[in-house]
């Protein structure tokens, strides 16, 4: 392990140093320029109606994304209604584990907006490229500068202000680009305070503190290779969980890659692009800031992933091909210790993760194939190897006495879609087939706290896989005036792995109120509906509409937990010259299929408006971009489905940013 | 470049060294437990041309359940002297001259295969300045009886998992529970291990002094001790584990059942101790709820352990 951290080391100082060599200028790196520039990405971090958004709301704008939330900070992202065990969430494919028994600390919270270019949602098994996955894959594509661009430096500053938790950040970006070196960073500092719902209520814990940067160093070896390192630092202090009974004192996430990537030319294979990386999480829990705790406890936890991500894609004619190789182990260790009111007297001491070493290997072949000008034929799979070892077993052997210690499991993924274009019209129809493994905390978590249902989760480690049969369908329709879209798609669960009321053993933390193990119902079913718009009103204004509906049941017909209601939103955007200005009206309505079972009430319907203008000007030469806006407009205080414990969401907040590039 | 270097170097230091250590289990369990698993000289009595030697673990006799291993020693013919009867009898007296024994195995069995007598001792109580402990070791080599004894100390039992509690039962009867095993326990699954004895009250008067029939104790046949461990800390609130098992007597007279830890930190083994018709013959229920900030209620029979 040690050896990998010094590997990676070496790799940096080395492409540090290579770049002090003088530099040629070289006259044939164009065809290198050529393929790399295609995968510049153009898309940007930030929607219509605000330019400095964080990941989340990033994220939050995509239909297929919802959210829980346990505060301002770090939403757990839910891909199909799906929690985070049932996506794969990857950073340029690299796999990372956050440290935090309660999901504090989601993939998605290690990154800032401006070192991402953007955001790969994939659905259902299609998404298995990554690793196996029953929901899908969310990856976070980091930017990267191209080699030999016309303009050596370029970078962007942006600042801000949020009102209504006090909230400023500064993030900075710069970019260096020759013909043979590429190097950039990024720097982002955001500070908030307790945010206030609608009825003018401070919602304590609800502050934060993020620091994170980036580095990045490119290296052209050769006409047609090029190798890079890359770096996150990430680091979250203070930040306050207002819907948990503990905040998080420390986050830390070290996330590293190198990579090497070859270019073919002339040739069945395009590119060959093999990256080894390593990332470390550390997260410390505290809850001495909360009086009301008459047990101390500490927990902190840490996760530790080395892998490797090796691709090649091949081309010829109409048939496209990407294979890839996906290895990583991870080994998640999370501790508890309680202290007692007489501090004279012993702590108790348990693990909540007792040292879970995860292992995988997955072959991935993705095809796409034109069958014509008007249809194409997507196809392909993943066949991967999960190994699981618990060094502590004992104490999973505690509720699952003589359950193994290691444990192997084949998770095969499937999918094929067709997709149909006649005329202004496109249709397409899809199938998945898929296995998961549980998670660390479904196989063997010992004793973590639940504060939604209150209850305390045992994991079990011989759970079985999860499978999934998958079907989707869509159809739409596009002119030059506008554009509709609807999509469907359908997923039939197998041993859908959930938490169940254990009789026996009784619960460790002070809040709790009985014991949940984890256990496959027989199956569950999901359905998720989306219906998007686009219609130009006239030349500069635009309207946009998105209507979601999504419903899950377990095999007794009763409602599944964290599953979105009927939800709208509906936009319009207008610019004039240098002006742009943005309404839009954004809502859920009441939630009747909730489910008691696992903790959940009926959640009434609620509506925000939203409003922003932004301008657009030059300081010397520097376009620079001016926003003010506010979201919640009404001031309307609600909370949402999936605020855990009903925690009320923010009221009105005024926000302003600009931003310069250069 | 040199900074940049430096920076590389720093980010990596810095995020590979972690701020809090984790903890290392083994040395987490062991700072409250000793584990002995050698057995050594305790004490040893010269007589004639014969030494007696006796072995406890760690060389140490402690509060609680002691397992004695003995050897005869023959110094004129420098041999083991195997297969004798073997008498052995602890006697506690206090400064008011008063004696009493405790729970031990008075006839000793030669076990061959290992070379010495095997027994066994529950002291009760520690030597200290007002009372002393003497063993009273009786042998017949030759059809002749040699006696001899020697005052030996009883140390603090320092491993709360080798407690021991004596009680007087619902039937008036004077009995002695003491831990055997796990010395060492773990956040798993243990086995427990327990010895179960009884005071037989003299019928006769007693003879020369050491009458081993005023002294008499035996093993407890065919009882039942039902098992209920929790954690009594207030903030543990009455914090249980499942999977538990009542102890039940062995081949070998002990009693054996399971406990599982689900934490390290106090624990109370509480107990219900029956008959082999199940009537009880000491301990309660305890309650069963989870009550966070309330020390939890203990049976009127119980050992509590720490690790
Ligand atoms: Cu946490």
């Amino acid at each position: 392990m040690k050896l990998i951290t010094f590997i990676i080391l070496v790799a940096l100082v080395t492409v540090v140093n290579a770049q002090e060599t003088p530099i040629k200028k070289d006259s044939s790196v164009t065809v290198l320029d050529e393929v790399i520039l295609i995968a510049v990405r153009k898309k940007k971090i930030e929607t219509e109606m605000k330019m400095a958004v964080s990941v989340d709301e990033f994220l939050a704008s995509s239909d297929n994304i919802s959210f829980i939330k346990r505060g301002a900070y770090a939403w757990e992202p839910l891909l199909n209604n799906m929690s985070t065990e049932r996506s794969t969430i990857t950073i340029d494919g690299m796999h990372i584990f956050g440290a935090c028994t309660d999901k504090m600390d989601p993939v998605t919270s290690y990154v800032e907006s401006n070192n991402l270019s953007e955001i790969d949602i994939t659905s259902g098994q299609e998404g298995s490229m990554h690793g196996a996955t029953v929901a899908g894959s969310i990856d976070l594509k980091r930017k990267s500068t191209a080699f030999g661009l016309s303009k050596k430096w370029s970078g962007a500053y942006q600042t801000g202000f949020e009102f209504n938790n006090n909230q400023y950040f500064n993030l900075g970006n710069i970019s260096y680009s020759s013909d043979k070196l590429v190097a950039e960073g990024s720097i982002s500092y955001r500070k908030a305070e307790n945010y206030y719902d609608g009825e003018n209520n401070e919602v304590n814990h609800s502050q934060y503190d993020k620091f994170n940067t980036s580095v990045g160093i490119a290296y052209k070896t050769s006409p047609l290779s090029s190798i890079k390192v890359d770096a996150i630092f990430d680091k979250a202090k203070d930040v306050g969980f207002p819907a948990l009974p503990m905040d998080l004192s420390l986050s830390r996430a070290l996330i590293t890659s190198a990579a090497y990537k070859q270019f073919f030319e002339n040739k069945l294979i395009k590119v060959w692009d093999t990256k080894i990386y390593f990332n470390a999480v550390e997260h410390y829990m505290d809850d001495t800031t909360r009086p009301e705790n008459l047990v101390h406890m500490d927990m902190p936890g840490w996760s530790t992933t080395y892998g490797l991500v090796s691709k090649i894609n091949l081309k010829k004619e109409n048939y496209a091909s990407e294979i890839q190789l996906n290895a990583y182990d991870n080994l998640s260790i999370a501790e508890m210790r309680m202290y007692p009111q007489d501090r004279s007297e012993r702590t108790m001491f348990a693990y909540s993760w007792p040292w879970v070493t995860t292992r995988y290997a997955g072959l991935s072949v993705n095809n796409s194939w034109d069958i014509s000008k008007k249809s194409l034929l997507n196809f392909g799979g993943t066949f991967g190897v999960n190994y699981n070892y618990s060094k502590y077993v004992d104490f999973n052997w505690i509720f699952n006495p003589g359950a193994s210690q290691k444990k192997t499991r084949f998770l095969p993924n499937l999918y094929t879609s067709y997709q149909l274009n006649i005329a202004d019209f496109n249709f397409s129809v899809g199938g998945g087939y898929g296995h998961r493994a549980p998670s660390v905390s479904e196989g063997y978590g010992y004793y973590i706290y639940n504060s939604f249902d209150r209850y305390d989760y045992i994991g079990n480690p011989d759970l079985k896989n999860e499978i999934s049969y998958e079907a989707n369908a869509s159809a739409g329709f596009k002119n030059n005036k506008g554009s509709i879209q609807a999509k469907i798609n359908y997923f039939y669960i197998q041993n859908y792995i959930i938490g169940r009321i254990l009789s026996l053993g009784s619960p460790m933390n002070y809040q709790s109120v009985g014991v949940k193990g984890y256990t496959s119902l027989d199956y569950a079913s999901l359905f998720n509906f989306s219906l998007n718009t686009k219609y130009t009103i006239f030349k500069k204004l635009h309207w946009k509409g998105m209507l979601t509906y999504a419903r899950g049941l377990d095999d007794n017909k009763n409602n599944l937990p964290f599953i979105r209601p009927l939800s709208y939103q509906t936009s319009l955007h207008y610019s004039f010259k240098n002006l742009g200005l943005f309404t839009s009206l954004n809502g859920d309505l009441k939630q009747i299929n909730y489910s008691p079972e696992y903790g959940e009430d009926e959640t009434p319907s609620y509506t925000n408006w939203n409003i922003s203008a932004d301008y657009t000007f030059y300081i010397n030469n520097y376009r620079t971009v001016l926003q003010v806006g506010a979201e919640n407009l009404f001031n309307e205080f609600y909370s949402t489905y999936a605020d855990w414990g009903n925690i009320p969401r923010m009221g009105r907040n005024v926000f302003t940013s600009i931003k310069i590039n250069f | 470049m040199k900074t940049l270097h430096f920076i590389v170097i720093v980010l990596f230091v810095v995020a590979t060294s972690c701020t809090i250590d984790k903890t290392d289990f083994e040395a987490e369990i062991s700072v409250e437990t000793t584990e002995y698993v050698d057995f050594k000289e305790a004490a040893s009595v010269t007589t004639g041309n014969y030494t007696i030697s006796i072995e406890a673990l760690n060389g140490t006799f402690y509060k609680g359940y002691n397992e004695i291993h003995l050897k005869i020693f023959n110094k004129q013919t420098g041999e083991n002297l195997e297969d004798l009867e073997v008498n052995f009898l602890p006697i506690l007296t206090d400064t008011n001259g008063n004696k009493v024994s405790c729970p031990h195995k008075y006839n000793l069995d030669y076990d061959t295969s290992e070379g010495y007598y095997l027994g066994y001792s529950v002291f009760t109580s520690e030597s200290d300045a007002s009372a002393n402990w003497k063993l009273y070791i009786n042998f017949i080599d030759n059809n002749q009886t040699h006696s001899v004894n020697q005052i030996i100390s009883v140390e603090k039992q320092t491993n709360m998992n080798l407690n021991m509690t004596s009680f007087t039962g619902n039937n008036n009867e004077q009995y002695f529970i003491a831990l055997i095993s796990p010395q060492k326990p773990r956040v798993a699954e243990n086995e427990l291990v327990a010895g179960i004895y009884k005071y037989n009250q003299p019928t006769n008067v007693g003879g020369v002094f050491p009458d081993p029939s005023q002294f008499s104790y035996s093993i407890v046949q065919g009882h039942t001790l039902l098992l209920d461990p929790r954690m009594p800390e207030p903030s543990m609130g009455n914090h249980s584990s499942p999977n538990n098992k009542n102890l039940t007597q062995q081949s070998d007279s002990l009693y054996y059942g399971v406990v599982n830890y689900t934490m390290t930190g106090n624990w109370t083994l509480n107990f219900i101790f029956q008959n082999q018709d199940g009537q009880v013959i000491k301990g309660t229920e305890v309650p069963t709820d989870f009550t966070p900030g309330i020390e939890g209620a203990k049976s009127e029979l119980y050992i509590d352990i720490l690790f």
